[in-house]
């Protein structure tokens, strides 16, 4: 027994793949640290900072009615877009066992919201359908895969007893829909609160939603306006459940697109020029031909694609990882396993900020804190994507059945509840890895040298010809660490479609 | 779902409004958006009194979405910096820059420091600035961008990049201004006419942030103008525009821009700014 | 430790009484074993009672609460957390103490469970799943054992070891459980339950059989 019992204390629980796959990720995000810079470096924050807070305490209710307005072209930029999409992905999803359907579909929406605002700008201006397309063609693409995983897992047995002959569109309705119908459903709700977050943020490359006027208000200072904007904005978001009913849907659904406001006319030929002049290399439009490329080319991949695929993996990796920290910081706020049910409003109302304030605006509140480095985008995206599956993972505890005389406090944290949650959560977190990477693209913008800052200024410097050459790498790197998550979550037997399990409502 | 579809299609055809006699013009987002409604609101009032048709005044968020508009024919007239006028009229045939205001014909930049930077004003650039951080203005920003980073380069003999321990791009001068404040840069560059009159107005910290340097004197500010206006609009009305710029002499609207009059430019006004940009790779 | 004592007490579900009241009294070193139909207030009987005092009481629930994604040495230890600090607990999470992994080691002996002390809860079969919650109940300690049905899915000579082990280490137990033969060998008590009271109780060695067939 004794020499058993030796052998057995040789046990630790790295032989766990779970744990395993974490330290692996853990291990890299340290790696990635050393590489970053994530220096604080401000000096004197402080009066900015307290005039920040004043604002968000006090909000300023001055321009209300301006704000109203945005509120509702934000809404309906999200229910016309998000509505199209789900309609589209629907189609799609009935092609989706067709590879090239699949590639297109990954390809489609590994390219952010934003960039596709900036590329539909160029077609159309500043037209309300620019909007429309930058989420629904996006969000279509997530749709249809999405949809098929959720057809596919149904119950096949009333297919087969169907009559033969009951047609492809009848046994869809009749046999394949009734059963994942409460599935797609929160999956649309799921989906919608994210549209709300894109339609808000549309506003920061010209659409008329609430993040237009919020960009402005943050540049120029006025912290009451930011306040205001904030306040509407989450407890529209917080109060979805009371409003969305699914009578009511419909009714938001036909008048959506007579509040998108009017934008300024379309010109047709724009969009023609744009793919046959503005997205051709220069050497190729100039006429230097294939010689003149290869240059301009390896100067694009050197000087910019390079180094920004490098910060880009850095800032997701360190991310992931503060993603996961706070994810499982988090949880228990609003868990009944560990508050109670005043402390679970509490927690839900914190939760419900954290993840609805676009990670874009906490960097930069958090960029005026510690001044230009990595750290500011880092914690914006850790704080966001992390209440965010702190949000699920809390209500997957809540639903846990102890037992009666199980421990509570720290050791029930770590004994009865982390070890039931640690798949689920993993498997979100894996799920959020590209979601991530995309998202590092939007603080590119702010001046964080992903390959969105070098998108960015190719876009201000009109060199569309490289921000395409651009996108287009950040497209396939966002399909490969889709393609490693998931080759991960099949090797550890995780679910693969986290989010459609458990929809996220407040 | 079929009658939302049909209602989505039909409203896309609704929004295209009948626009043929409405003349929208728009400007670069050099500054606050409230000071620029303030400005372009009441410009947009006084057109449309001059050139007797509809104006409308759009705010764009970025410097390239205004030259995108304009090349579009989204908009017609637009208030450009010097090197987003060069863009613009480069991708639009025939357009024209139209005037610019009296202090445009020489227009300089600053750089500004932090006083925890320890630089020295005076009458070149301070050398100890290397290793520190930096933020410019818009990406696409004349005043801004260009011009502090060619005579940067010019200084030190390499691109900002390589001489600044980090380089920023703030967005506007408003924010420059309140990042270089705050020390979270250490050194930005800013026009002067938004520097002078954000001190006049008391919002400068003065022990702050001070004036380190001053660029030579350089064309901006321009009023462009599509070629193809004449056609849609009557024959002479790029005059008529031109014309009713150089009779503005309402003092708040002047003010608002802080011109103190608005003089003929053409096209050729801005040759140096276009090779400025070329050499500093900014344009192919 | 004193009495465990009910005293008119009744449990409501959803609006209705489902048991009760009653009024019952368990003296410490009594063996009670709780007897009657699935369904008949068994197990609301128990937490009833858990309800009373929990300190020196250990419990094993019909669903076990295990952990099915830890080892069963975790499983086990989870009858001590309470002993130890937060910190000392995560560190034996992680590496388990040599000192631990020799006293579940132990428990686990006494059941012919030593083989399966790695593999995780979520990987055994449904007898060894019980044996490892009675390994926890055994590890934990106490005065009082509050069990249901524990032995329901072990064959006869492991349920009798099982039985031998919580009857020795408990000197009180409160036991429900199918098997009247067994009810009536390591009981000293049995209490019968029926539509939500207490049809009968008496010393076990003087129960008839007609006296169980009346509450079947």
């Amino acid at each position: 027994m004794h020499s058993t019992s030796q052998d057995k204390t040789r046990w630790n629980a790295l032989s766990a793949p779970l744990v395993r796959t974490s330290l692996w990720l853990f291990g890299i995000a340290l790696i990635c640290v050393w590489l970053a810079d994530l220096q604080i470096r401000s000096v004197s924050p402080w009066a900015e900072l307290i005039r920040l807070g004043h604002g968000l305490i006090q909000p300023d209710f001055a321009t209300f009615d301006t704000a109203i307005v945005a509120l509702l072209r934000t809404v309906s930029f999200a229910f016309t877009g998000v509505g199209a999409a789900a309609v589209l992905g629907m189609g799609l999803a009935f092609i989706f066992h067709y590879r090239i359907v699949q590639a297109v579909c990954a390809f489609i929406r590994a390219i952010h919201e934003l960039f596709w605002a900036l590329i539909f700008l160029q077609f159309f201006g500043l037209h309300p359908i620019t909007g429309v397309l930058a989420i629904a063609l996006p969000y279509a693409a997530i749709f249809a895969r999405v949809f098929s995983e959720i057809l596919e897992e149904g119950d096949q047995r009333a297919v087969k007893a169907l009559p033969a002959g009951s047609g492809v569109i009848s046994t869809f309705w009749y046999a394949r829909v009734p059963d994942v119908w409460a599935h797609l459903i929160s999956y649309i709700s799921y989906r919608f609160e994210c549209g709300m977050r894109s339609s808000a943020v549309l506003g920061f490359v010209g659409m008329p939603t609430l993040g237009f006027y919020l960009e402005s208000a943050y540049g120029e200072g006025q912290y009451g306006e930011v306040g205001m904007l904030l306040v509407i904005f989450l407890v529209t978001i917080a109060s979805l459940r009371f409003w969305v009913r699914p009578k009511l849907v419909i009714l938001y659904l036909l008048a959506a697109p007579f509040f998108l406001g009017t934008g300024l006319p379309i010109v047709w030929g724009n969009a023609t020029r744009f793919i046959t002049e503005d997205i051709i290399p220069v050497p190729l439009r100039n006429g230097e031909g294939i010689a003149g490329l290869g240059p301009w080319l390896s100067d694009l991949l050197w000087y910019q694609a390079l180094p920004g695929i490098g910060t880009t993996i850095v800032l997701t990796q360190i991310a992931l990882v503060g993603t996961g920290i706070i994810a499982l910081l988090s949880f228990p706020l609003i868990s009944r396993q560990f508050v109670s049910r005043s402390g679970q409003l509490a927690g839900h109302s914190l939760l419900v900020i954290g993840r609805s304030v676009p990670e874009y605006l906490l960097a930069y509140i958090l960029l005026q804190l510690w001044g230009p480095s990595m750290l500011p985008a880092v914690v914006a995206l850790a704080i966001h994507n992390g209440t965010i599956i702190g949000h699920l993972i809390g209500r997957q505890s809540s639903e846990l059945k102890l037992r009666p005389d199980a421990v509570g406090g720290f050791n029930r944290y770590i004994y009865e509840v982390v070890p039931r949650l640690y798949r689920s959560f993993l498997a979100f977190l894996l799920y959020r890895w590209e979601i991530i990477m995309r998202e590092t693209a939007i603080l590119g913008i702010l001046g964080i040298t992903t390959l969105g800052f070098y998108v960015d200024s190719a876009i201000q410097e009109l060199r569309f010809d490289r921000a395409m050459i651009l996108i287009l790498i950040t497209a396939l790197l966002n399909i490969a660490v889709d393609s490693l998550a998931r080759a991960i979550r099949r090797q550890l037997q995780l679910r693969t479609t986290p989010t459609t399990q458990t929809p996220l409502q407040p | 779902m079929k009658a939302f579809l049909c209602a989505f299609v039909l409203n896309l055809f609704l929004l295209l409004p009948a626009s043929a006699q409405v003349l929208v013009f728009t400007a670069i987002p050099d500054e606050d958006e409230s000071k620029l409604q303030e400005r372009f609101g009441p410009m947009g009032e006084y057109l449309s009194k001059a050139l007797n048709i509809e104006v409308r005044y759009v705010p764009v968020k970025s410097y390239a979405a205004a030259v995108s508009a304009f090349r579009n024919d989204q908009v017609q007239l637009a208030w450009f910096g010097a090197l987003s006028g060069v863009q613009a009229r480069a991708r639009v045939p025939n357009s024209q820059a139209l005037a610019q205001g009296t202090e445009d014909q020489a227009f300089w930049t600053y750089l500004i420091a932090h006083k925890s930077a320890g630089l020295e004003a005076g009458d070149v650039i301070d050398e100890r600035m290397r290793g520190m951080t930096f933020t410019f203005g818009s990406k696409s920003s004349t005043s801004g961008r260009l011009i502090p980073e060619f005579y940067l380069t010019e200084r030190f003999g390499e691109s900002p990049n390589k001489v600044f321990e980090r380089v920023g791009y703030s967005g506007n001068h408003s924010r420059t201004l309140r990042l270089v404040e705050s020390g979270s840069y250490a050194v930005g560059a800013i026009n002067y006419v938004v520097w002078d009159r954000e001190l006049a107005a008391g919002n400068i910290d003065t022990d702050a942030v001070k004036i380190i340097w001053k660029t030579p004197a350089y064309p901006n500010y321009q009023w462009s103008i599509r070629g193809d206006v004449d056609a849609r609009f009557g024959a002479g009305f790029t005059e008529k525009v031109r014309g009713a710029l150089l009779a503005l002499d309402d003092k708040t609207l002047l003010k608002s821009f802080a011109r103190s009059a608005f003089i003929p430019a053409q096209n050729s006004d801005y040759e140096p700014i276009k090779r400025t940009a070329q050499e500093v790779g900014l344009i192919d | 430790m004193s009495a465990l004592i009910l005293d008119q007490a009744y449990a409501n579900f959803g609006g209705t009484t489902v048991l009760g009241p009653i009024d019952l009294i368990i003296k410490p070193g009594e063996h009670v074993a709780l007897v009657g139909r699935s369904g008949a207030g068994k197990s609301t009987l128990l937490s009833l009672l858990l309800d009373r005092r929990r300190r020196d009481m250990a419990l094993i629930p019909q669903n076990l609460g295990l952990v099915d994604t830890l080892s069963v040495f975790h499983n086990v230890y989870m009858g001590q957390l309470p002993m130890h600090s937060g910190a000392y607990n995560l560190i034996n999470l992680i590496r388990p103490f040599r000192r631990q992994i020799l006293a579940v080691t132990a428990v686990l002996e006494q059941l012919d469970m030593l083989p399966t002390l790695w593999t995780r809860a979520g990987e055994l079969s449904g007898g060894q799943r019980q044996r490892v919650a009675v390994a926890r109940s055994l590890f934990q300690g106490g005065d009082v054992l509050l069990a249901d049905e524990p032995v329901s899915a072990l064959d006869g000579p492991r349920s009798e070891a099982v039985m031998q082990a919580l009857t020795t280490q408990y000197t009180t137990t409160i036991i429900a459980m199918h098997d009247l033969d067994l009810a009536r060998r390591y009981a000293s008590r049995l209490i019968g339950i029926q539509n939500g009271t207490i049809a009968l109780d008496l010393p076990s060695h003087s129960v008839s059989s007609h006296d169980l067939d009346a509450l079947y």
